[in-house]
């Protein structure tokens, strides 16, 4: 099962897998769309979804090739997840992702044993569960009650685990557990559980939870009373656990996010199909402008989502110091710009969105399987809060350099250096080069005429100066104004600096595929297209597009989903022939 | 005088200026009056977090002009045990 596909490329391995499940919107594949509703219906997982990508052995996706999986690309990691999410989120999430969060706390903090036994049960289609959260304490894992205490043989566990996806059926859990009672930074520890490892009788597993979303996705709970562990099990060093944590965190925050752009793609094929299908007054909606300019406006924001997701998934193989500021920023736009295309989507959808069956019945469960985008693994504002402390470093240590990243970083889809978990770092310092890109790219950018170009050309410099106002602000702003007491002023700090990242990132995502025979992305459309709708102010609605940019998108909308080609920056041959 | 009493005297009194100054630094981050902030307490007590601790590292690089590692004040947790830490980099970096 896995050794066959263990040496091809991501590529060629996506293939094999959309041909494996086949067209999403045929209504006789068993292993689409329609069967994938009816276990949503039933709230439980997709069995014959789940057979199938146990026998195409996604767990070894996870597994790095250094302990015989197929990990060598996190961006192809990202590509092949999204073939999942456009199908089923909750097999997305369910069989793929807590497994991947775990695997990476173990190649990220994990000794050689520990990471041979996960890489054996992820290999083998079984999972490892990650247990993290609690209720009580959401995103503060300072606040973590569960503990594991020395006690006479090792360590003693005690204490609860809630909503933890997948963690009865795990074969393995990740646990985060207090080892120290002083409070700080060095009292917690992740620890490695085999299961079949515990003696009875100290292990509770707790009743499933029930959710609006994801409703498939096994989401349970675990306590344990007085259960003797090792000391063995820890991962890396005692007492390290926040590091190792915030450690891992580029890779998941970055990747996990970024899969979820296949919701969308998903969502907004279903939505044009539905539109070209239906006639009001005379014409198809299809051919209303307003219902075009809506797509074309979601089209735009996906592919923006989906180019900052790309370069930052790209940093981590290429900057990885640079990568806990960007993992912080793709976690908060990335999300919110899915969660709003789909909530424009549905406006278009209009009663169509809200059905339960009819041809566009997808689209409701895709609208609530994709709100843990929002605040699963780390909370939107979560991610602002831990940006903000960082802003009058990153002022005074990178805004005002003129340096930009490599190319390497804008090329989506070119080679990558290897990626080794071992190099991730607890935080970039206030170093990074992203931001920067955006004025050296400009100064770079060759010459050309037309509106999309000279629009393109006005956005950027909108951005550039953007940012050194912005570290005019931010160098002198006060600690207090740091926390998470601070006020809405001073989060929307944050709001402006990531949107000049991701400025930065399809400004020179466009100037480096000039030459290249990637042809749309090439043409300013798409990228002046993103800066125009990024530059909205903040709590405004954003702006349709002026008809010069809108065009050139509705174009490649209609032209990649007649082809069946994905809808991110690379255009994938998927499977189906939905048009 | 001797040469080692005066060099001393320097080490200490720079000391208290960048006692001060990491005091101030954490009053001003937890809206606390300084001289409410003890030497020998852990500053989570006082509700310092985690990720401003990482910054503090930051500020003391550019304060006092050498690397120091991110997770200095996440492994000496009072002002005592950062400012004895400092004082071991400091030797290392001028050493190096």
């Amino acid at each position: 099962m896995t050794t066959a596909l263990a040496t091809t490329a991501g590529p060629a391995r996506l293939h094999a897998l959309e041909s494996a499940l086949g067209d999403p919107f045929a209504d006789d594949n068993p292993l689409g769309l329609r069967a994938v509703l009816e276990a949503d219906e039933r709230g439980e997982m997709f069995e014959a979804g789940e057979q199938a990508l146990h026998e195409y052995g996604l767990g070894a996706e996870f597994v790095p090739t250094a302990f015989g999986g197929r990990l060598d690309r996190l961006d192809h990691l990202v590509e092949i997840m999204r073939s999942v999410y456009r199908r089923d989120p909750c097999l997305g999430l369910g069989y793929g992702a807590s497994s991947f969060i775990a695997g990476v706390n173990l190649w990220t903090a994990g000794d050689e044993e520990q990471c041979r036994h996960a890489a054996e049960l992820l290999c083998s289609g079984r999972r490892v569960a990650v247990a993290y959260h609690e209720l009580a304490h959401g995103n503060d894992m300072a606040g973590t009650e569960f503990t594991a205490l020395p006690g006479p043989a090792g360590l003693v566990l005690n204490g609860r685990k809630e909503i933890i996806t997948n963690v009865r059926r795990a074969e393995a859990l990740v646990v985060f557990a207090r080892t120290a009672q002083r409070p700080g930074s060095r009292s917690h520890s992740q620890l490695y559980v085999d299961k079949s490892r515990l003696p009875g009788g100290h292990l509770t597993h707790l009743p499933r939870y029930r959710t609006s979303g994801m409703r498939g996705v096994q989401l349970g709970g675990i306590e344990f009373r007085d259960c003797p562990l090792p000391e063995s099990a820890v991962l890396g060093t005692m007492g390290h656990g926040l590091e190792n944590a915030l450690r891992s965190f580029p890779v998941t925050r970055t990747t996990l996010v970024s899969m979820f752009t296949g919701v969308v793609d998903s969502a907004l094929r279903t939505t044009l199909s539905h539109v070209r299908g239906r006639r009001l007054y005379g014409r198809t909606a299809a051919d209303l402008p307003h219902i075009r300019s809506v797509l074309a406006a979601a089209y735009s924001d996906l592919l923006t989502a989906d180019c900052f997701a790309t370069v930052a998934t790209r940093a981590l193989h290429l900057l990885p110091a640079q990568t806990p500021i960007y993992a912080l920023a793709v976690k908060f736009f990335v999300s919110k710009t899915l969660m709003d295309v789909m909530n424009q989507l549905s406006a278009v959808l209009g009663a169509h969105f809200y059905l339960r069956e009819g041809p566009a019945a997808g689209f409701q469960k895709l609208l609530r399987d994709i709100q843990p985008a929002g605040f699963g693994h780390a909370a939107r504002a979560a991610c602002q809060v831990s940006l903000l402390p960082q802003l009058p470093l990153l002022a005074r240590r990178s805004w005002l350099g003129e340096t930009g990243a490599p190319a390497e970083l804008f090329r989506p889809g070119a080679d990558l250096p290897a990626f080794d978990f071992r190099q991730l770092v607890i935080s970039a310092a206030g170093r990074e080069s992203l931001s920067t890109s955006l004025a050296a790219g400009l100064a770079a950018m060759p010459n050309g005429t037309g509106p999309a170009y000279t629009a393109l050309r006005a956005h950027g410099e909108h951005f550039a100066g953007e940012l050194v106002d912005l570290a005019e602000e931010c160098v002198s702003l006060s600690p207090a104004e740091l926390s998470v007491g601070a006020g809405s002023h001073t989060y929307d700090l944050t709001t402006r600096y990531v949107k000049i990242l991701v400025a930065a990132a399809c400004f020179e995502t466009w100037r480096h595929a000039r030459g290249t025979d990637a042809a749309f992305l090439a043409d300013p459309a798409w990228a002046a297209a993103a800066l125009h709708r990024l530059r909205t102010p903040l709590g405004t609605p954003r702006p349709s597009l002026p008809g010069h940019l809108e065009q050139p998108l509705w174009d490649e909308l209609l032209d990649r989903c007649a082809r069946s080609k994905g809808l991110g920056m690379l255009p994938r041959p998927l499977a189906g022939s939905h048009g | 005088m001797s040469e080692s009493t005066a060099l001393s005297m320097t080490d200490s009194a720079d000391n208290d200026d960048l006692q001060d100054w990491l005091v101030a630094r954490v009053a001003e981050h937890l809206r606390m009056p300084a001289a409410d902030i003890r030497p020998d307490v852990p500053l989570s007590d006082y509700g310092l977090d985690s990720v401003y601790a990482l910054s503090v590292a930051a500020e003391i690089e550019d304060h006092l002009g050498f690397a120091v590692d991110p997770t200095m004040m996440w492994d000496n947790p009072t002002i005592e045990a950062l400012l004895a830490a400092i004082g071991e980099e400091r030797a290392r970096s001028g050493a190096a």
